[in-house]
């Protein structure tokens, strides 16, 4: 398998008023053509800035990537022109939001919007664009969906806008699809719907996937390898089997611990670990975790672990060994 | 489409009901008067003896029930020597100005093109400007230029149009004689009211372009920059701020950041996805804007002695003519309602979620 993405020690800041907030702190993963890669993890730890920090999305000031690479196929993102960037975003790589209401354009009809994507990038037509964008509504299974091309997107239900917004995601043929937590606005059934019709387009159109949910059983089964992410950085990265048998970071026994049994229910989610995740005001010269964890030795308060391998498909931050308690 | 249409029929049912509430306001005011103060308003030659009046009274029944009053204002009262209806307002009869010599509609049709012409020339470049400029300063937000234009607002915003029209009078008419008051030179308003010269619209400036008299257009602009600078200035300044802020929720946005992430411009994404989002409410304040000038600006026209609905208004309160200020203010609010149901109509058609509601 080539490699279609290699993120290096990406680091993202955020200028306000009460100081720098520092998002992102040193994130690196990879990811093969055609593999899915889960990112996990509580609201504000980061998810949401390290993918969009990759496509130069964040709003700049406050926001600034401050180190790191972001390596697609084999070019720096970071490092790329205007212009070059904008003719990988929405044509190689591709967005699917969380909330499918507020990142629709509420005053411009369906058919325009899914449309857009061929018209900047293949430099087709209004009138091929459209009948494309009929079909791929069709794919993603919207009834009708000629007739549905004047719409607007408050004439959706919710779980319909989230096809809608899948379908202009990929009506480019994206070699990579990234879907910041496109599920956690809707309802459980619609979820699991969702999940079906990516897991189908994935088999149908091969493109690799970035995953990012806090939802720990869609990621079971969609997902070959699971970041677990947690105050800016990735503590723990292993295949998604490996992960749930063996969970080596306190952070991801903690999140597996609060689950509901696997027998009571499908739908696992993070609950909640005692303490707040917490916001970062200066790099971490601890461990971002330390105030939260029940496995604290000494050397936790004077180093942040790097992410180390201790096997070929499993990485760890952290000083101590849960299965022992004692340091590595 | 079909449900804009009955939005629109809706609408149209409503403005009769909003016309009658506006003349019950009306009426309501004036028989706050006496009846023997409007006897000596409603009449034409004031008969000078007390028993006179007396008569009259009882002739029109001014000490007659509110209601009733009410009903023969609007429907208007048989003359009991012709047997001719006259008067009401329902009849489109707004009485006889002693201001204008003529009756209240025809003192309107003769001040309405002035005002008009100087609406029309200050909306152009006070949308366009502030539109403009609005929409420079949300795109380039705290930064300097953003600065200098909101500083140039806040002027634009606190300086009080009749302290800006006299300053602009006194330096570019009376210190360096550029740009007089008044509508036309005398030489010009002897061809505009003579019989080649045909009035389409009594909008001097464009009767001289319909006319092909470059001169006299010329004379025309001169006499409406200062008058068509001060009022854009009080309200492109207004305009900046609401299209400044509306631009800036508007960038806001999540679906900003969609457009992003599909790889279109900078460009493309103000223009394409931030504009027709933002401009809905400049829409509403815009036309809102130009209805209040089409209803006449009493200090501007008074300051550059422009004979318009707004001087109109001015003279007529002075001089205590209560029936011109009725007539004027009728009319004023049935623009201000036909106004309105336009921009709820465009309202329905630049924004999907209200049209299709
Ligand atoms: N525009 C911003 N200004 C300041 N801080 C921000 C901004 N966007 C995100 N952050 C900070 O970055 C951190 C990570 O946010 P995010 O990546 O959105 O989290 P999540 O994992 O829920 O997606 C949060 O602590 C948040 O406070
Ligand atoms: S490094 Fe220390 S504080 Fe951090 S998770 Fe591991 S044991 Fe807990
Ligand atoms: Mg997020």
């Amino acid at each position: 398998m080539t490699e279609i993405l290699s993120v290096q020690g990406l680091e993202t800041q955020f200028r306000t008023r009460e100081g720098i907030v520092h998002a992102v702190n040193g994130v690196s993963f990879n990811l093969d053509e055609g593999e899915t890669l889960g990112i996990v993890g509580e609201s504000g730890c980061g998810k949401s800035v390290s993918v969009m920090s990759m496509l130069r999305l964040i709003p700049s000031p406050p926001g600034q990537v401050v180190a790191g690479k972001a390596l697609y196929q084999g070019k720096d993102l970071l490092k790329m022109t205007d212009d070059e960037i904008r003719h990988v975003r929405g044509a190689q790589i591709s967005m699917v939001f969380q909330d499918p209401m507020t990142f629709f354009n509420p005053v411009l009809t369906i058919g325009k919007q899914v449309s857009e994507p061929l018209e900047i990038h293949n430099g087709m037509n209004k009138k091929m664009a459209y009948e494309r964008a009929a079909k791929v509504l069709e794919m993603v299974g919207i009834p009708k969906a000629k007739e549905r091309l004047e719409d607007y997107p408050h004439q959706f239900s919710g779980g319909m806008r989230q096809r809608v917004m899948i379908a202009m995601a990929l009506i480019t043929n994206p070699q990579l699809l990234i879907a910041d937590e496109p599920t956690t606005a809707l309802d459980v059934t619609i979820q699991a719907q969702i999940v079906e019709l990516v897991q189908r387009l994935r088999e149908e159109l091969g493109m690799a996937i970035i995953w990012i949910t806090h939802d720990l059983g869609i990621i079971a089964g969609l997902a070959k390898r699971v970041a677990v992410m947690y105050g800016g950085c990735i503590v723990e990265e292993a295949e998604v089997k490996e992960l749930y048998a063996n969970p080596m970071h306190p952070y991801t026994r903690g999140l597996l611990g609060s689950l509901p049994r696997m027998d009571e229910s499908d739908h696992r989610r993070l609950v909640s670990i005692d303490g707040m995740p917490p916001i970062l005001m200066e790099k971490p010269k601890s461990c971002p975790f330390l105030s939260r964890c029940t496995y604290a030795v000494d050397h936790c308060k004077t180093e942040n672990p790097a992410l180390k391998s201790l096997s070929p498909n499993h990485k760890v931050a952290c000083w101590v060994d849960p299965n022992t308690g004692r340091e590595f | 489409m079909s449900s804009m249409l009955s939005f629109i029929i809706r609408r149209l049912l409503i403005l009769p009901l909003l016309l009658i509430a506006v003349t019950i306001l009306i009426f309501s005011m004036l028989s706050m008067l006496t009846p023997y103060e409007r006897v000596s308003l409603y009449v034409k030659d004031i008969p000078k003896r007390q028993g006179a009046m007396e008569g009259l009274i009882k002739k029109y029944g001014l000490d007659d029930p509110v209601p009733v009053q009410y009903w023969r204002w609007m429907a208007g009262t048989k003359n009991p020597d012709t047997g001719e209806i006259e008067g009401g307002v329902l009849r489109g009869n707004l009485g006889w100005s002693k201001t204008g010599k003529g009756t209240v509609w025809e003192v309107i049709g003769r001040r309405l093109p002035a005002t008009a012409e100087l609406a029309l020339w200050t909306a152009i470049p006070m949308i366009g400007i502030g539109i403009y400029l609005g929409v420079v300063s949300a795109v380039n937000h705290n930064k300097l230029l953003d600065q200098i234009l909101r500083v140039f607002s806040i002027v634009g915003w606190s300086i009080p149009v009749f302290v800006f029209g006299l300053i602009v009078l006194l330096f570019f008419y009376a210190k360096l004689g550029w740009f007089p008051p008044g509508r036309l030179s005398d030489w010009a308003s002897q061809v505009v009211q003579s019989s080649q010269f045909i009035r389409y619209t009594n909008m001097n400036s464009i009767d001289a372009l319909l006319n092909g008299r470059l001169d006299i257009f010329r004379d025309a602009v001169r006499h409406l920059v200062l008058p068509v600078i001060t009022l854009a200035y009080l309200d492109w300044a207004y305009l900046l701020r609401v299209t400044r802020s509306s631009m800036l929720d508007t960038l806001n946005q999540d679906y900003m950041t969609t457009a992003r992430a599909k790889g279109l411009s900078e460009n493309k994404v103000i223009r394409r996805h931030a504009l027709p989002n933002a401009l809905i409410p400049v829409v509403t304040v815009g036309a809102l804007m130009l209805i209040g000038l089409l209803n006449g600006v009493v200090i501007t026209e008074t300051i550059f002695n422009i004979p318009g609905m707004g001087s109109f208004l001015a003279e007529s309160a002075i001089s205590l003519d209560v029936i011109s200020v009725l007539g004027i203010t009728m009319f004023n609010c049935l623009i201000l309602l036909v106004g309105n149901l336009i921009v709820d109509i465009l309202y329905g058609v630049i924004d999907p979620r209200i049209r299709l509601r």
